[in-house]
């Protein structure tokens, strides 16, 4: 019982960094990242290059984060600028489309590139005892890093004035304006940092699990589920949802089958919009 | 001339609101636009802040055009517009509010602060408190001053009585009145005319999206049309 929460949280947790930046991007961007998942995967499969070129594995996996944020800049810069010069409606659906292309061709160019490609970090593997339960010290680094990356991001937006800028974009983008504020800039900012999260998410499931270049569409879905359920605005939101959502799929994948969990986790989903529209921790309604 | 609107032509896709508006503000002036619902004044101000753009027509402050400029361009300028709808983050701290008012000019920002509430110190009060909780007068006075953090040379507001309480609403113009005598440029839209009267130096009435009448504030109030018209007198 106790392991299959703790493997349900560490999941969570994963699931959590992939979402945030779904979150982040549509808060402030008013885009839905279709090829979030993809982020992941890219920082993931480069950290894999750096390492197999004899890189330290750190400086590899920094190198990973770096490459998923320069993917989520050159995106921002390029394939995003149609899309930001609509508002509303119009820039969600055009969005949609343009990420939805950029999803397949970064699957096809990373399963044409590195086919049966798969990435593990070769750290040594010990076991620790938590709380009596056996548990690697990868998961266990894994969340680590994933609860440290949650921790820096809150205190960044709640405590940096550039912080407390994005905040301002998300809640009312008018009225950053008013202020001076450049919301395109700081759009570019959030979309660099939410690809750089991906990354470390790509990165860190290669430390705990393996990572395949085919696992893109599967990210997306499941950030996606998460950035709904915790409410597509809400940081917070983001992060319950995730843990929540993690450990659903971890019991569900060990007494039902892995099929069923998907069907479980969506049920969940559509069981939250229904209750709450606005995602979990919604102040505002 | 801080302020000088040249045969402004503006409106929404191919309605048109405004036709041929010239309006000027000196420095140290406070300027009212009077006039009924619907006559065009709050596009006017947001066709000056470049949120609408002009089909005809120029917009200059301070020496410069304004063309082609974003609001948050203009803004960064030092004119600065408090719309209607206030735009406030209602979810953050009043301070919060007021500090990203001061974003550009943090060095500035906590001598403006100590000026803000001053001013209003009623925000003083409510300091810790989130926006979105304040009475429509409190979210009045952060909207006004968390444009004053940004340290404005004209501060541009629209209709800013709306909604708001008699009590409320004549505590603002004397605080505005404040502004004024401490030789902010004005420009205000207003739907309460005798109030706005009272405050400017100069006004002019907008209707159907034309100019129609404009002079020294004092004399408006004299006048037979305005009084019939707005001032609720025979």
């Amino acid at each position: 019982m106790t392991a299959i929460l703790l493997d349900g949280i560490v999941q969570g947790l994963q699931l959590s960094l992939l979402a945030v930046g779904i979150t982040l991007i549509y808060g402030l961007g008013g885009v839905l990242n279709l090829a979030h998942g993809q982020f992941a995967v890219v920082g993931g499969v480069a950290a894999a290059i750096l390492v197999s070129a004899g890189v330290h594995p750190l400086a590899a996996a920094a190198g990973g984060i770096a490459c998923a944020g320069l993917l989520g800049w050159l995106v921002d810069r390029t394939l995003l600028v149609p899309a930001y010069r609509y508002h509303g409606e119009d820039r969600l659906l055009l969005g949609l489309i343009l990420t939805l292309g950029l999803s397949f061709v970064i699957d096809g160019a990373l399963n044409y590139k590195f086919p049966e490609f798969s990435l593990t970090f070769r750290l040594p593997l010990a076991m620790v005892e938590v709380g009596g339960i056996p548990m690697r010290t990868a998961s266990l680094a894994a969340s680590a890093i994933a609860i440290a990356v949650f921790a820096g991001l809150f205190a960044f937006l709640r405590f940096t004035l550039l912080g407390k800028t994005i905040r301002s974009i998300i809640e009312n983008e008018a009225g950053a304006e008013l202020c001076g504020i450049d919301p395109g800039r700081t759009r570019t900012l959030i979309v660099i940092l939410a690809a750089m999260m991906a990354g470390i998410a790509g990165v860190t499931q290669g430390l705990f699990s393996s990572l395949g270049t085919e696992m893109g569409p599967e990210f997306t879905t499941l950030g996606l589920l998460v950035a709904v359920v915790g409410g597509v605005r809400s940081v917070n939101g983001t992060l319950a949802a995730g843990v929540l959502l993690g450990i659903v799929n971890a019991f569900a994948s060990h007494y039902v089958g892995a099929y069923v969990a998907y069907i479980l986790l969506l049920s969940a989903a559509m069981a939250t919009i229904l209750v709450r529209p606005a995602g979990l921790l919604a102040r505002f309604t | 001339m801080l302020v000088r609107v040249e045969g402004l032509h503006a409106g929404y896709g191919l309605a048109a609101v405004l036709h041929d508006v010239s309006i000027e503000a000196h420095a140290g002036e406070a300027i009212a636009v009077i006039g009924p619902n619907g006559a065009g004044k709050t596009t006017l101000l947001k066709t000056i802040m470049g949120m609408l753009s002009a089909t005809r027509g120029s917009v200059q402050y301070d020496g410069r055009s304004l063309e082609g400029m974003r609001p948050y361009q203009v803004a960064r300028l030092g004119l600065v517009y408090v719309p209607a709808e206030r735009e406030l983050f209602p979810t953050m701290t009043v301070l919060e509010n007021l500090e990203l008012g001061a974003f550009r000019d943090v060095r500035a920002a906590a001598e403006r602060l100590q000026r803000v509430l001053a001013l209003f110190p009623r925000l003083d009060e409510r300091r810790r408190q989130l926006a979105g909780t304040l009475s429509g007068g409190e979210q009045q006075m952060l909207a006004i001053g968390r444009a004053l953090m940004a340290g404005p040379k004209v501060l541009m507001l629209d209709e800013p009585s709306t909604g708001l309480a008699p009590k409320a609403v004549a505590e603002l113009y004397r605080q505005l009145a404040r502004l004024k005598s401490d030789g902010l440029t004005i420009v205000l839209t207003e739907q309460q005319v005798p109030l706005a009267l009272a405050l400017t130096d100069r006004a002019y009435v907008l209707e159907q999206g034309a100019i129609h009448l404009s002079g020294r504030s004092s004399d408006l109030m004299g006048d037979p049309s305005i009084k019939k018209a707005y001032l609720g007198v025979m």
